[in-house]
């Protein structure tokens, strides 16, 4: 994480009501360094998670990820309940699903590569193609559109200088629209690659794109 | 603690420890009473616990209200196949966001709850499918479910009784039909996530093709509370139809919005200028939609009648659904609101049904048309027309969730439409 300060630690952060940190309310000094994998077989996080750092030509599934593939597989009764975890499994590592990955997966898990592309495609959280180090997305669904999403959609796009959807040219960005986060009252709620950027107003955004540069820096 | 959304009218019986980043550690969990409920249940033979959940009259809080302990019932008494629990927490019913509150500040409460609600239906393994989306959540969730196992709350004969429940926390990938109960067993079942044609209902065949239970994450998580103090207790507050307390997730034009706990039955007009602080910048209320973006929208003189329980919703020709409150001022763009929520479900619509997919991609065509000024009079009557067959056709009710932001909206608030046509019309005569 950088230290740049930043006015929006992500819940309720502009009422200045609230008298917790940052990582008190993100829950980060309870997760502490706690790895992705985690101990428990139950628990080896799986979500479509997005990182900073990722090489679309990573191995898939060896090592740490070989670890976690196989804990997956002990916690559900058909093999086949693996795919969605696998996917994201993909998606940290290369940052997008191909559909060579798709293939790979198919072949890991015994499926057919036609229905593994079927599933992936169903879902909205999986990259079908390359995106910027910082995935903005920016909630326009009911709730933050009544406080003014579609400004803070705009203020995104024009201060990274990109469309809805492209990458821009320094590889740092790709603003897009997204569907209800479940932070309505907290508007406008913005997802960026894992995190989430809540009550944010068109007047933040410069800072919070500074913030993820300097991040970017940081960790790349 | 200062969690700035309180108010005295609330009764914070899930939502206490909310603000409180202590309360996530299991050590803190169990210094306040966590867990003893899960110890008096496991004493009880599993009907008992389902008995007194069914006197507690708690109703489902995903959304459709059905009695949590008469769903409970209807698993097999006899398990010859293995049972399953499945905890929805893909929370994605736009104007809700209770579920991620009850899980950061709370999760153990969840955890037990949902070894509560396996006991009861004689399940081994409960999955908790949780939003993709939420990084944080899942990581506190994960955390929390390790510290359950290592002090064997989870597990293998969970506190020497003998009683075996593993709990998986399981993440979707974004697709908000994943929160459609059979939808989400498809999904986890690592299929597209399709919802079923019912019967078979999930109590007989549900994931894995084995007898399953689907609750919300709120309702698992009033359940340590109603086993801790009975089913009596929980009717203390709310309605006879309609008991206990529910979280109301309030959003849009009001000044305090977040999330309070209050009593069933609790009127919707007081919610909005008391517990919320009233309209922003002095403004006046125009409509609300008390359920979240599926249930029909009230107009500002109904909402001033309507009680917040599944009944006084209905009295007002809306539903409670989920309880997300959607507050909006007389400035509000109502035409624009209702055309991107059909959007939102054009987008979500799984492509099963004939009526849903082609239907909610026309009605948000037609919608968007009138926005820009090109719509006439008669595309209401299109739309009317149109969402009705949506409604009561299809595999799902996601269809009729269309219909009815559309309906009300054009029924209640036709002037709204009438003068974006007519300046669409005036600007083409011009
Ligand atoms: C399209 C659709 C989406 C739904 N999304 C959710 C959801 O995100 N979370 C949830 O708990 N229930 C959701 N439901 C309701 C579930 O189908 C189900 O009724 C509920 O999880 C049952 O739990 P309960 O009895 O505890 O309310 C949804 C239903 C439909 C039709
Ligand atoms: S009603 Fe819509 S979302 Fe539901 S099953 Fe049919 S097509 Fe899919
Ligand atoms: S509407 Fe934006 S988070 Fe729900």
């Amino acid at each position: 994480m950088s230290d740049v300060p930043i006015k929006n630690p992500g819940w309720a952060g502009n009422t200045g009501e609230f008298d917790l940190t940052e990582e008190q309310v993100r829950g980060e000094d309870f997760i502490g360094e706690r790895p992705l994998h985690g101990g428990h077989s139950s628990v080896s996080a799986t979500m479509p998670y997005m990182l900073i750092e990722r090489n679309p030509e990573a191995e898939l599934f060896e090592g740490e990820y070989q670890e976690r593939f196989k804990k997956i597989l002990t916690r559900y009764p058909k093999k086949r309940a693996a795919l969605l975890p696998v996917l994201s499994m993909v998606q940290e590592l290369r940052g997008h699903v191909s559909p060579e990955s798709m293939d790979r997966v198919a072949e890991l898990l015994d499926l057919s590569p036609a229905y593994v592309r079927g599933v992936a495609t169903f879902y909205t959280m999986y990259n079908k193609r390359p995106v910027g180090r910082h995935l903005v997305q920016v909630c326009t669904n009911i709730s933050c559109n009544l406080c003014g999403a579609d400004e803070v959609l705009a203020a995104f796009l024009e201060s990274t200088g990109t469309e809805l959807g492209e990458t821009s040219g320094d590889g740092d960005f790709t603003v897009i629209e997204a569907e209800c986060l479940a932070a309505c009252g907290f508007p406008t709620c913005v997802q960026i690659n894992s995190r989430y950027f809540e009550n944010v107003t068109p007047a933040d955004v410069p800072e919070i794109l500074e913030h993820l540069r300097v991040q970017a820096k940081e960790d790349g | 603690m200062a969690y700035p959304y309180v108010s005295n009218a609330e009764v914070r019986v899930i939502s206490q420890y909310f603000g409180d980043p202590t309360h996530r550690r299991i050590d803190t969990y169990v210094k306040r009473g966590g867990y003893k409920a899960l110890e008096k249940a496991l004493a009880l033979e599993p009907d008992a616990v389902t008995e007194e959940v069914k006197a507690s009259g708690l109703r489902g809080r995903g959304g459709a209200g059905f009695p949590t302990g008469i769903k409970w019932s209807f698993m097999p008494k006899k398990p010859t196949r293995p049972h399953y629990l499945l905890c929805n927490a893909d929370e994605s019913e736009p104007g809700t966001f209770k579920d991620r509150e009850l899980m950061r500040w709370d999760p153990h409460q969840l955890i037990e709850g949902c070894l509560i609600g396996a006991y009861a239906i004689r399940a081994q393994h409960v999955y908790i499918y949780c939003r993709g989306e939420f990084f944080e959540v899942n990581q506190i969730l994960a955390k929390a479910v390790e510290d359950a196992y290592m002090k064997g709350y989870v597990g293998e004969d969970i506190l020497g009784t003998g009683t075996t429940i593993d709990i998986t926390v399981h993440q979707g990938a974004g697709a908000y039909i994943c929160g459609e109960e059979t939808g989400l067993m498809s999904s986890l079942e690592g299929d597209r996530g399709e919802p079923r044609v019912k019967p078979p209902f999930p109590a007989a065949v549900g994931v894995f093709g084995m007898p399953s239970t689907i609750n919300n994450v709120e309702t698992l998580a009033v359940v340590p509370h109603i086993i801790l103090n009975g089913g009596e207790w929980y009717r203390q507050w709310g309605t006879e139809k309609s008991p206990g307390t529910k979280l109301f997730c309030v959003s849009g034009h009001v000044r305090k919005p977040g999330n309070y706990e209050l009593p069933l039955g609790f009127p919707l007009i007081d919610l909005i200028d008391d517990v919320c602080g009233g309209i922003r910048d002095g403004n006046q209320l125009k409509a609300v939609i008390p359920g979240g973006s599926s249930v029909p929208l009230i107009n500002a003189e109904d909402a001033r009648k309507c009680e917040l329980d599944y009944e006084g919703c209905v009295e007002v020709g809306t539903m409670l659904g989920c309880a997300s409150v959607i507050v909006m001022d007389h400035k509000a763009d109502l035409v624009k609101q209702i055309r991107r929520m059909v959007d939102f479900y054009a987008h979500e619509s799984c492509g099963q049904c004939t009526p849903c997919r082609e239907g909610s991609a026309w009605t948000a065509r037609i919608l968007r048309r009138i926005e820009e000024g090109q719509g006439t009079e008669e595309d209401l009557d299109t739309l009317m027309e149109m969402t009705e067959q949506m409604v009561g056709t299809t595999i799902c009710v996601l269809s009729d969730s269309v219909a009815a932001p559309v309906q009300s909206s054009i029924s209640k608030f036709r002037e709204d439409y009438l003068e974006l046509i007519r300046s669409g019309e005036q600007a083409g005569a011009a």
